[in-house]
């Protein structure tokens, strides 16, 4: 204890020196604990995005068409509004090879009064619902019914709150778990709720009517039975479906996936090299402190300090700054990251999902283990070349 | 206490001429004894240094032993080593020799910490007040002259109450009246506590303080 | 410079970071046909608060006496500036919109390490009175 209070002293009494070296360890916790929040967070965004998207079709009426605005649907939330007959749900359970089918119909909601975007309206089967509804399920134990609302965790409304679409009053049961996609933005409702909602937007002069009918329908979600073809499947439905495109989901996944990979490449190679260049320095910088320092290391080595102690002394100093730097960069990165989690996945523009607090909390305390190590480590080799000398030769060379 | 020396001596590898090395203390017997002030004189380069530096347990000789009480210094381990000289020698080196970090108490105290030891706070105010330190006693030793720091590494060799003190040109940087301070400390110590003294300098007033003196030519001794 | 007006400058730097920041680079949500939602008036309400720190901020680097009672009455006035976007004044109901993704999680920062600031000075000037 003794002679780590004077470690504690030798590194107050210089702060300068003291700062330098815990600055340069700072960045090398910065970069670890900054990518690795990063890169997990769009991992756990894919997952999700996989999760929420456990169809294998996706059929959408062709005036959708592109596929890029679908898609920006799940990654960014942004609205959008197109129908098809109701009776496509019907025909694509007839194909063969199609194990599940269930529909949602969009809408867009008119400019709330509390902000400047319309939010998007997505109405399920809760029944037949096989993406969404478990998702539900986890946050609400009962069936959303008439005019109740789910909403995305990106929303803020409280349960029980009174939210207006299309000046209907839908009352708020409950908010979803994140999944990092533009699902978070999005409220839930039941198929006959949203039937009503649809009425009075038509009421408000929006409407939705298509040639063929009333019962109206946005997407229908196909599940493909095992054994059955994909691609097979696919092209059966486009056959037999009349102005309807249908997606692969798969080909969506593989787009954000191969962005992530990019990414995932780019925060790597950063990584690498901070460190390279962090870790250069940090050995020469301690090979220069101690060279610096040799007087002092004499000093102490002739009024009977070991080698053991001094590099034992040289050791903790160093993991010292390891820990004040580690500490300072985690805190720097977690101060960046979290609060702006929301512009980064805008910016970056792919399902992001931060990591919960737990994994968070364990990442955290591994970079700063991390940074320590490598502090301590990178002193080693300048401590041991100083304890190999004879204290009198130190002496005389640190005159 | 005994510190005897036998065939002693230190060779270095030279950088020029036909010999691969030279000796810089030549083969020599010596013995420190408790009680007695012994002085050893010589010209720059003789290798008084080398000659205290292995005496006091700080340089690996190339042959012979060094013996304190029978036990050899070299043949220990250096934590055990460092532990005795810690706990048995006080010396005093050429130029600075203090922590710049710490305050003049605290580098008096510093070899007792190291150790764990009980801290000789008394002994150092003791030492502070005798060698004209007393005011500086909190003052961070960055700021001391040279005279200063000498005289703090001599009153920290001494707080801890060695058996041996070692000291080499300890009065370089002293006026004469800090001189004369010094050397009768030295000459107390050995009298009046029964510890033994050895000092290198190459200055004529040490010699007045000797019970023996020593000279060191081309490293060569001889006792005067 | 004397220690207790480091945190004062800093304090003063951070509250001008605020005062224009909520108007410019951190301010709320622009809404496209020039109405106002309950956003904008959050961002007035911190030029406010930056504004009063910023003045309480240039007195305790200016005056020689009462400089803790000054730094102690910032500490509220953080406080205040750390609650008024999203809890005294609601900002938009989406955590996508740029009120809650940019201008919240910002403020929140840097009232807080004001707030820090403050703090710091009513203790650096208490230890200061209490040495003398």
């Amino acid at each position: 204890m003794k002679r780590f209070s004077l470690s504690v002293r030798s590194l107050l009494r210089k702060p300068g020196r003291t700062a330098a070296l815990a600055l340069l360890t700072a960045f090398l916790a910065l970069a670890v604990f900054g990518g690795s929040v990063v890169v997990l967070s769009l991992r756990n965004g894919l997952n999700s995005l996989e999760a929420r998207l456990g169809a294998d079709i996706i059929l959408v009426p062709s005036e959708a068409q592109s596929k890029v605005s679908f898609q920006n649907m799940f990654l960014q939330g942004t609205t959008g509004a197109f129908y098809m007959d109701a009776s496509v749900l019907d025909k694509a359970l007839e194909v063969n090879g199609v194990e599940k089918a269930a529909p949602q119909t969009f809408l867009a909601s008119l400019k709330a009064d509390c902000c400047s975007v319309k939010i998007q309206v997505i109405g399920i089967d809760p029944e037949t619902d096989f993406t969404v509804q478990p998702w539900i399920s986890r946050s609400l134990a009962r069936e959303l019914g008439n005019m109740d609302v789910a909403v995305g965790c990106k929303v803020e409304a409280g349960v029980g709150e009174i939210i207006r679409i299309y000046d209907q009053r839908c009352k708020v049961v409950a908010q979803l778990e994140s999944t990092g996609t533009g699902l978070d933005t999005a409220v839930y409702c039941s198929m006959d709720t949203m039937n009503a909602l649809l009425k009075a937007a038509e009421d408000k002069g929006v409407s939705h009517k298509i040639e063929s009918g009333d019962q109206v329908i946005s997407a229908v979600y196909v599940k493909v039975r095992d054994g059955y073809s994909i691609d097979t499947v696919n092209s059966q439905l486009t056959g037999r479906l009349r102005k309807v495109t249908a997606v692969r989901t798969r080909s969506m996944l593989t787009g954000v996936s191969d962005s992530l990979a990019g990414i995932s490449r780019t925060v790597t190679a950063l990584i690498v090299a901070v460190w390279a260049l962090a870790l250069v320095i940090l050995l020469l910088a301690y090979a220069l402190i101690i060279r610096e320092r040799n007087r002092e290391f004499a000093v102490l080595r002739l009024i009977g300090a070991s080698r053991r102690m001094l590099s034992g002394m040289v050791l903790t100093e160093s993991a010292l700054c390891g820990l004040l730097g580690g500490l300072a960069g985690t805190g720097l990165a977690a101060l960046a990251l979290f609060p702006f989690a929301q512009l980064i996945e805008s910016a970056l523009n792919l399902p992001y999902l931060m990591p919960d607090a737990g994994t968070a909390l364990l990442l955290a305390a591994g970079t700063v283990l991390l940074t320590v190590m490598v502090a301590a480590l990178s002193s080693m080799a300048a401590a041991c070349r100083l304890s190999r000398v004879d204290p009198g030769t130190a002496l005389r060379e640190g005159t | 206490m005994n510190l005897n020396a036998e065939g002693l001596s230190k060779q270095y590898p030279r950088k020029t001429g036909t010999a691969n090395y030279f000796y810089a203390v030549n083969p020599l017997d010596l013995a420190v004894r408790s009680g007695e002030v012994a002085v050893l004189t010589g010209r720059s380069g003789s290798g008084k240094t080398t000659l205290l530096n292995m005496l006091a347990g700080l340089l690996r000789p190339s042959e012979g032993t060094v013996r304190l009480d029978g036990v050899d210094l070299y043949a220990l381990s250096d934590n055990d080593l460092s532990r005795l000289r810690s706990e048995k020698t006080g010396v005093v080196p050429q130029g600075g020799s203090v922590i710049d970090t710490l305050t003049v108490l605290e580098n008096i105290l510093l070899p007792a910490q190291l150790y764990g030891r009980a801290l000789p706070v008394d002994a150092a105010q003791q030492w502070l007040e005798r060698l004209g330190l007393a005011p500086l006693r909190d003052v961070r030793a960055a700021g001391l002259s040279g005279g200063e720091r000498r005289r703090v590494a001599i009153a920290r060799a001494l707080a801890q109450d060695p058996v041996l003190i070692f000291a080499d040109e300890p009065t370089g940087d002293l006026d004469d009246e800090n001189t004369r301070l010094v050397l009768s400390a030295f000459r107390a110590c050995a009298h009046e506590n029964g510890q033994a003294v050895f000092i290198v300098t190459h200055e004529s007033d040490a010699l007045q303080y000797a019970d023996r003196v020593y000279r060191m030519e081309s490293g060569q001794l001889s006792e005067a | 410079m004397k220690k207790e007006r480091i945190p004062a400058l800093l304090l003063l730097v951070l509250s001008l970071v605020i005062a224009v920041g909520s108007q410019t680079f951190l301010s709320p949500c622009v809404h496209e046909d020039g109405t106002f939602g309950a956003c904008h008036w959050a961002g007035q309400a911190l030029l406010g608060t930056g504004a009063v720190l910023a003045a309480l901020a240039a007195l305790a680097l200016c005056l020689s006496r009462a400089r803790a009672g000054v730094y102690l009455s910032a500490v509220p006035v953080c406080a205040l500036g750390i609650l008024t976007p999203g809890t005294l004044i609601s900002l938009c109901r989406m955590a996508s919109m740029r009120c809650r993704a940019v201008m919240q999680p910002a403020m929140i920062i840097l009232f807080s390490a004001a707030l820090l600031c403050a703090a710091a000075g009513a203790l650096l000037c208490a230890k200061k009175e209490s040495g003398r």
